[in-house]
């Protein structure tokens, strides 16, 4: 296989409210390989979750997606193409490449869900309740056409199975609500990855169930991963990231600000907002470092600072350079950031 | 600063029963502990485990099924009218949803002069110019007093209702998940706020969080709570240094590094309980 299995190009999604138009995301380029996971880590408002859901095309009505491209590798399908539905094109290489921000809507669907897969923060919200088990999994792979009734069955308690879900022949009959938190996060999990997708996009998976639950469903993710799933977690949580990302994308207020390796964006970071991300972080065994809460909160999309969004918080600021727009840099392989006094240092 | 030695909150193996048509929920099980004068009780536990229900009981919101519950000496379950009145005063409450424990047709100031009010203390001017005087306390601008609680974001709600709290000058200030609901660079923030409040205050609190490292961070002792049980009491540095029940260390186990070593510091852990699916 050659190139990324993801491909997001200066992806812009703007809401319209009034008579304003508040930009969301604004920019955003990154890249997933196959097997392995990226983290795009921001906090409320910085268009993380908006940039998740513009790559399914899962925005609310006042949304626009203005701009970008989504270039997703999709392997061909052997066999399994889905009897009743036409037309999975004809050329013979063993991957075919769709922009998901361009497909029309009736091809967009047989690539949600199938294709790529989604894992949200909250299961009972995201499956229907009053459906079981066996109903929400099994349809899925009955409207994709990937199989019969009775396979679907059979696969749907495979897959309860393969997630950890005990007794998976019985629990298959109960309804979401007769989970725990954590068995139904799994649950989601499951359904997610019945049709086998190349790419999963996990939206705060853990942020609901507990810290001992939160390590299972990381586990079972990491699973996932090492069987070739690409992956983008969405999370506020950099202890998430640590354990089970390999690459970090920083988002503040609609752009990102800084893009590395994991463990080099949390060892050393180097864009001001990161660091001051990393230096409000409490963690266990760090009582004597002082707090360094950084100042003041994030900015009101429609009324954005100009040029670097962060600079009215930042104590490195140096007007009027700052606002001036900040495009990322390359510092070295792999690692890039939106601050020039950054670039400069380095 | 207060006597650290004296006891505010003793509670005596208190239980709480909630009864439904599913049966009985013991969501506290003879829970017994103390809160010195000027200490801070970290309460960590996971979903489920009784916290809330330990905080509401502390404050006299509920009474206990078994048990009492004592505040500097008097029986909250026994004491009424103008007396519990009296007791109301000196404990305060600082919710996880700042949005939701404010009133919403109230600015900030008035929010914050509505315990002055209730309680018939000062005038209309005394109770505002005090209101302005916690506002800026606790570090929002007082040019914003008249601005109603949806106009401020998430961090400035949640310190508006630490004014709030503040505003009677309690003795006991009983913090439930104060910063869950909070952004990282916010929750810092008002983490750092109440650690300087503390101090300056002398302020005997209840802190109760699911979050470990907030816990670590501000507490002088710390209760473990699973299935409304308390597995484990001790002091903050002895808990999280030489963690003694088997629960805790599983806790403890679960919660992820973000600086140092990827993974590495994370021991292998007591295996978890299985879930219950009901």
């Amino acid at each position: 296989m050659t190139g990324p299995l993801l491909s997001v190009r200066d992806l812009r999604t703007h809401f319209v409210r009034g008579k304003e138009t508040l930009r969301a995301v604004q920019g955003v380029s990154f890249d997933v390989e196959p097997g392995r996971a990226l983290a795009i880590v921001g906090e409320s408002g910085s268009g993380k979750t908006v940039t998740a859901r513009s790559l399914l095309r899962l925005l609310p009505r006042t949304a626009r997606i203005a701009n970008g491209q989504a270039i997703l590798r999709v392997p061909k399908r052997a066999g399994a193409s889905g009897g009743h539905r036409r037309g999975s094109g004809s050329a013979s290489d063993a991957h075919r490449e769709v922009d998901l921000l361009a497909l029309p809507e009736r091809e967009l669907r047989r690539v949600r869900g199938r294709e790529v897969g989604m894992v949200f923060q909250n299961a009972m919200e995201a499956m229907n309740p009053t459906l079981t088990l066996e109903r929400q999994l099994t349809e899925h792979l009955l409207w994709h056409g990937i199989c019969g009734k009775t396979e679907a069955r059979e696969r749907a308690v495979r897959a309860l199975g393969d997630v950890g879900i005990p007794e998976p022949e019985r629990r298959i009959r109960t309804y979401p609500f007769q989970l725990s938190g954590g068995m139904r996060q799994r649950a989601m999990i499951a359904m997610a990855m019945l049709t086998e997708p190349a790419l999963l996009i996990a939206d705060e998976p853990t942020t609901a169930v507990d810290v001992t639950v939160q390590r299972q469903i990381l586990d079972l993710l990491v699973e996932v991963k090492n069987r070739g799933t690409g992956i983008v977690m969405i999370t506020h949580d950099l202890g998430v990231a640590r354990y089970f990302c390999d690459d970090v994308v920083v988002m503040y207020a609609g752009r990102v600000v800084e893009r590395a390796p994991t463990t080099a964006l949390l060892d050393e970071p180097q864009h001001p907002y990161s660091v001051g991300l990393l230096g409000s972080s409490v963690e266990l065994g760090d009582r004597a470092r002082p707090l360094l809460p950084i100042p003041g909160s994030p900015p009101d999309l429609a009324r954005l600072p100009s040029g670097c969004a962060f600079h009215p918080r930042c104590g490195r600021a140096e007007l009027p350079r700052c606002q001036t727009d900040q495009d990322l840099v390359t510092l070295t392989d792999g690692r890039e950031t939106a601050c020039w006094k950054a670039v400069a240092d380095a | 600063m207060p006597d650290a030695g004296e006891v505010l909150v003793r509670a005596e193996s208190v239980s709480k029963v909630f009864s439904s048509r599913a049966g009985d929920v013991r969501a506290v099980d003879e829970l017994s502990f103390e809160i010195m004068r000027g200490e801070t009780l970290g309460l960590v536990g996971e979903s489920g485990s009784g916290k809330s229900t330990v905080a509401r009981l502390v404050m006299g919101l509920q009474p206990p099924t078994e048990g009492r519950v004592l505040f500097d000496g008097a029986d909250l379950a026994s004491v009424r009218g103008r007396e519990m009145r009296a007791l109301r005063r000196r404990m305060q409450m600082v919710f996880q949803n700042p949005y939701g424990s404010l009133l919403p047709h109230y600015t900030a100031a008035a929010n914050v002069a509505e315990p002055l009010r209730l309680h018939k203390i000062g005038d209309q001017d005394s109770r505002r110019k005090e209101a302005l005087r916690l506002l800026d306390m606790v570090g929002v601008n007082p040019r914003f007093a008249d601005l109603y609680p949806r106009q401020f974001s998430g961090g400035q709600q949640q310190r508006i209702a630490i004014a709030r709290a503040l505003a009677l000058n309690p003795d006991l200030l009983v913090c439930d998940e104060p910063t869950s609901a909070l952004d990282v660079s916010i929750q810092a923030q008002i983490l750092k706020l109440l650690v300087d409040l503390r101090e300056s205050l002398g302020l005997t609190c209840l802190f109760i969080s699911h979050n470990l490292a907030v816990v670590e961070r501000l507490a002088t002792r710390v209760a473990v709570m699973n299935h409304g049980q308390l597995v484990e009491l001790a002091p903050a540095e002895q808990l999280f240094h030489t963690p003694q029940h088997s629960y805790t260390q599983t806790l403890l186990a679960a919660v992820l590094p973000v600086r140092g070593a990827k993974a590495a510091t994370l021991v292998d852990a007591p295996p978890v309980p299985e879930e219950e699916v009901t």
